[in-house]
């Protein structure tokens, strides 16, 4: 049964998790990741909500079982070109792109040091920049330097061949194609944050102190681009009073028709982050249409609700303007459940965008049926197809895992009845 | 029991429980909630006031003597009118229940004023079936359909168009319910048209017509031989003219007056000034239709419909001229008639007016093509009045041409067209779209007088 094992496209918190626990359950698994890393999305995260852990206490125990088992195997930098066949007998071409570095990195960093070009770094969203050979972040997995080769020179410039004193810089390396048989396929080809440029109404993109909710992230984590400083992108202040604003281009049938599942719990964990980082004179507002914590979240909720720093208010933020003279953000709404319309300033204006299936936009290889919002519908999509994580719906974490575990369940089915045919 | 009973503690969750059932439920839930609401003590609501609640509906709420509930108990009693609900949906309406109260049309609304605007409240309260708020409140005419909030409303829920045909429910409401209802089909509008039809037949079957009608001094159509001034035009559309007038004047006025109590009865100050104290600077301000100016998508409007307004008014002064050259010089012994040399005066007012109404109304349809992407075609309330418009002037450019051309029969169909098609309009202006010259107008002065401005005007 060696061959038919379940290949999983996409190394998230969702692809690890199917991938592990099929393998654990006897299958060979395949993950197959775009990315120079494991860990997706989540690995962006600073903290998860409720508990407020940092998202590796999840992570590293996946990475920890991908790495010790046998059964699976993991490429990063590798895409999914073709899938061809059916459930027991799926045929996939992968493209592995060159990584430029081989596995003799020791991460030592030096290369680093004298490369000469810098690139925006997309694991911060732009919001700093690292070397052409990099570090995807500070706990990647595999723990390897990678080489962005739309800004390196090439071999003309090679400092960091010359750097490397383990010869592991291999800067003519190329890509290469593997074939995979499986038994079956999971989707985890997780999401992407909606771009807020698309809110007509919200002026995003010309206000410097308006960011999102995944900026918030990277902003409040140690490793991020401001070390952990919650602080304004256009001149570096300390953000005291913070908005989130709610619904920020979902439930909307101008942009996201659906509601992203997780982007109320989202901004009440980053009201605690700001709370938590000036006790004494930090306030958050958010404003909302329904605050949504279902189930043992809303124990979460009720913490938020008695401080009262944080005001929580029922109103959509319909209008962002700018105070030129001093960067403060300006939001308009009507306050439902007050005095009418209403305008408050703030420090920064963070927007609780929603999340955008990747599959939407970038369809995959292989015949996978997409529902209308383009989340995958496994039901619809041939047999031994499968899907986890916010490929399949948009959902929290804890949910993306018990989704992914279903799926490594489904798989054992699909490699089992073919087996026994 | 009459209340919905409310957990303070849950407020905000518990009032959109009440709004799913008013507008969410299987009808049986809603009309039993009706019932019940009729049944309590003759409607009146009872217990605390709403001190808490913080939603518009808890406004409902009178206080009374019988406070039995511990205080953290809020009561509010919502009495659906089904029946509206049910008629705003069916008047262009059609989106009010995806309505999720994010509030964005208030936000983007840039005729509402800051202090409970609309037309947020508005979509509660017509989901909730609560009439009486709203065809009594200024509120719904104040909107001059912009759309802004129809372009940017994340539900599709056409707040705009919702408010539009409330104030059609106005307008059945202060001027006679029937005929605006008929009018809102087309079988009925077609039934409605047979009787401004039949009195211009009937009035040239009277002048003979039928059987030949006698030619000017130069051999020319001369349309007063075809349907004379003094016995038939004067009267039939006097009367019309005052029917109409009187109607809207009674609607208009009920209408302020519904409107000053629901304001005093809220803990409004009656104001100072009353209707004619401010009447002058509303209609100064709406001489120049500053408030369409401030519409970000249908901006456009502004010229269209001040193009077709003062068509009206300058065909009205037309009218009125002919008047006196037709009726009044002769009493001073001064003969001035029909057909009018294309260098007299009134034919360069009349002839004006008209292209500036022609010109206007395309422009009006225009628009709507243009603008039909993001904010619709609008109502079959507002084509009414397109179509209606459009054939008046149409038919009367056409007679003033056929005349010209002298081609007799076509001419003489063409103007009786034209004298059913303004005979029409009058009869019915008062119970259609045409009516909201009286009712928005009425509303503009309202919101003038209670301080509901929002400072567009001059």
């Amino acid at each position: 049964m060696a061959d038919k094992g379940v290949l999983v496209v996409g190394g998230g918190i969702s692809g690890t998790t199917a991938a592990v626990e099929a393998a654990e359950a006897g299958l060979e698994s395949v993950i197959v990741e775009k990315n120079p890393y494991l860990g997706g999305r989540v690995a962006q995260l600073y903290r998860y909500f409720p508990k407020l852990c940092p998202p590796y206490c999840g992570l590293e125990i996946n990475f920890r079982r991908v790495k010790n088992n046998p059964r699976v195997t993991q490429y990063t930098l590798a895409e999914v070109e073709s899938v061809s066949g059916s459930v027991g007998d799926f045929n996939v071409t992968v493209k592995l792109n060159p990584r430029y570095v081989n596995e003799k990195c020791t991460a030592c960093g030096d290369c680093a040091k004298v490369c000469p070009v810098e690139r925006p770094n997309d694991f911060n969203y732009g919001l700093d920049t690292t070397k052409a050979i990099y570090l995807p972040h500070d706990l990647a997995f595999p723990m390897r330097y990678v080489v962005d080769m739309n800004a390196c020179k090439g071999e003309s410039c090679g400092e960091c061949v010359k750097a490397c004193k383990y010869d592991a810089i291999d800067l003519g390396m190329q890509a290469e194609t593997k074939e995979i048989n499986a038994a079956s396929i999971v989707y985890a080809t997780g999401w992407k944050p909606y771009d807020a440029a698309r809110i007509e109404n919200l002026n995003a993109d010309s206000i410097d102190n308006v960011i999102t909710n995944v900026v918030m992230e990277r902003m409040a984590a140690p490793n991020g681009p401001t070390g952990g400083k919650i602080v304004r992108p256009s001149d570096g202040k300390e953000v005291k009073k913070i908005a989130f604003a709610q619904c920020a281009g979902s439930r909307d049938r101008n942009n996201l028709e659906y509601c992203s599942a997780v982007c109320c719990m989202a901004s009440l964990k980053q009201a605690t982050y700001l709370r938590e980082k000036s006790p004494e004179d930090s306030e958050a507002t958010i404003f909302y249409i329904d605050l949504r914590a279902p189930g043992k979240y809303e124990d979460f909720l009720r913490k938020l609700e008695d401080d009262e720093k944080v005001t929580l208010r029922k109103g959509k933020v319909a209008k962002i303007e700018e105070d030129s003279a001093t960067g403060d953000v300006i939001v308009t709404l009507e306050d439902v459940l007050g005095d009418g319309k209403m305008t408050e300033t703030f420090d920064m204006v963070v927007l609780a965008t929603g999340m955008e299936p990747s599959v939407a936009s970038d369809k995959p290889a292989g015949d996978v049926a997409l529902e209308e919002h383009g989340f995958i519908d496994a039901d619809a999509s041939p047999d031994g197809i499968f899907a986890a994580g916010v490929a399949r719906r948009p959902n929290d974490v804890a949910e993306s895992v018990q989704g992914a575990t279903g799926a490594a369940l489904k798989s054992l089915q699909s490699a089992r009845e073919v087996s026994n045919v | 029991m009459a209340e919905e009973t409310v957990d303070n503690n849950q407020a905000d969750e518990s009032a959109d429980d009440v709004k799913d059932e008013a507008s969410e439920a299987s009808e049986e839930t809603a009309v039993a909630t009706e019932a019940d609401a009729e049944a309590g003590s003759g409607g009146e609501a009872e217990g605390e006031p709403a001190a808490d609640a913080g939603d518009d509906a808890a406004a409902e709420t009178e206080g009374a003597d019988e406070a039995a509930e511990p205080a953290a108990v809020v009561t509010e009693a919502v009495k659906p009118d089904l029946k509206f609900v049910k008629q705003v949906m069916a008047s262009g309406g059609e989106d009010l229940k995806k309505c999720y109260q994010c509030a964005t049309c208030s936000v983007v609304c840039n005729l509402t004023p800051d202090d409970n605007p609309f037309p947020r409240k508005e979509m509660q309260w017509a989901q909730w079936g609560l009439k009486e708020k709203l065809v009594g409140s200024p509120d719904v005419w104040l909107c001059h359909q912009c759309s802004d909030c129809v372009a940017q409303c994340p539900r599709d829920a056409k707040p705009g168009r919702v408010l539009q045909a409330i104030a059609k429910m106005t307008i059945s409401n202060y001027s006679g319910g029937g005929i605006t209802k008929a009018l809102g089909s087309l079988g009925g509008t077609i039934l409605m048209a047979v009787i401004p039809i039949a009195v211009i037949l009937i009035a040239l079957a009277a002048n003979g017509s039928f059987s030949g009608v006698e030619r000017g001094e130069e051999g020319q159509i001369v349309y007063s031989n075809f349907m004379p001034i003094f016995t038939a035009i004067d009267p039939i559309f006097t009367i019309a003219f005052a029917f109409a007038a009187i109607v809207l004047i009674l609607g208009g006025r009920k209408y302020w007056n519904d409107m000053m109590n629901h304001h005093v009865s809220g803990g409004g100050k009656k104001p100072a000034k009353g209707f004619f104290g401010n009447l002058g600077p509303t209609l100064s301000e709406f001489l120049a239709h500053k408030r369409f100016r401030e519409c970000d998508e249908t901006k456009d409007r502004a010229n269209s419909h001040l193009l077709i307004f003062y068509a009206f008014i300058g065909l009205a002064l037309t009218t009125a001229w002919a008047v006196v050259y037709s009726d009044f010089l002769p009493l001073f012994g001064i003969e001035h008639h029909s057909p009018y040399a294309m260098t007299d005066p009134i034919k360069w007012l009349g002839n004006v007016s008209a292209a500036a109404g022609i010109i206007g109304i395309t422009l009006i349809l225009i628009y709507r093509f243009v603008h039909a992407e993001k904010v619709g075609l609008g109502s079959y309330f507002d084509w009414w009045l397109i179509v209606t418009i459009y054939v008046i002037l149409l038919t009367g450019i056409g007679a003033e041409l056929l005349r010209q051309a002298d081609v007799a029969t076509a001419a003489y169909t063409v103007y009786a067209t034209h004298l059913m098609s303004v005979l029409f309009l009058f009869l019915y202006a008062p119970f259609s779209k045409m009516a909201h010259m009286i009712y928005r107008f009425v509303a503009l002065v309202f919101a003038r007088a209670t301080g509901r401005d929002v400072g567009v005007g001059v």
